[in-house]
């Protein structure tokens, strides 16, 4: 099996599909009814995305 | 003298001898269906019919391990010499059969030098680590328990 392109993210692409991923798994893991996975999932992923690019940018003063 | 017809009598003044608990019917199945889980991401949810569970977890788990592998991600092995690789080892084992998926398709070996394989690194524990996830709960169900 060698024939599989190798994959070439940004960091945000990369973090997006972290964050995409982990949510709907969890969103499916932790609530039972549709509605309520929704909304666990949008908000999950809302949180990963603010607490992601929060960090980042409270990292930049630090980059250079 | 003592009757050999009649039972011996029991003497209640001592402790009763401890029993070994042994595993329930139902719990047996429980650790079946953690396993089942850990060994192939959503078998354990499947074995229990919640195909919505199923279904996701195999799909995050697995798409994962694809990314993370395919970006040349360090797939550990259990020759780590430090804390962090053996950590890691477990964390990627932690994804049952896909492991060997990983090993199958990263035929040129990590590189970590970029950010890539650093990410890729990190999606591969992360696989791991959820597909934990899943097979806990997956066994907490069977068991019985809210999920």
């Amino acid at each position: 099996m060698n024939a599989v392109p190798s994959l070439e993210l940004t960091h945000f692409q990369a973090f997006l599909l972290f964050a995409v991923v982990i949510s709907v798994a969890f969103g499916f893991l932790g609530r039972r009814r549709p509605k309520d996975r929704v909304k666990y999932i949008l908000w999950s992923l809302f949180l990963f995305l603010l607490v992601g690019i929060g960090v980042g940018w409270a990292m930049f003063p630090f980059s250079r | 003298m003592e009757d050999p017809a009649q039972p011996p009598a029991i003497d209640e003044t001592q402790p009763s001898r401890p029993t070994r608990a042994t595993p329930s019917p139902g719990e047996s199945r429980a650790v079946a269906f953690g396993i089942a889980a850990w060994f192939l991401p959503g078998l354990g949810h499947a074995l229990q019919k919640m195909w919505g569970r199923a279904l996701v977890v195999f799909f995050a788990v697995g798409l994962l391990v694809y990314a993370g592998a395919s970006m040349k991600g360090n797939v550990f092995t259990r020759q780590g010499t430090d804390a962090f690789d053996k950590l890691g080892y477990i964390a990627d084992l932690g994804t049952g059969s896909f492991y060997l998926f990983a090993r199958a398709i990263e035929t040129k070996g990590a590189d970590v030098s970029q950010a890539g394989g650093d990410y890729g690194t990190r999606l591969l524990a992360t696989a791991g680590v959820l597909n934990l996830l899943a097979a806990l709960h997956a066994y907490e169900a069977a068991r019985g328990h809210k999920a």
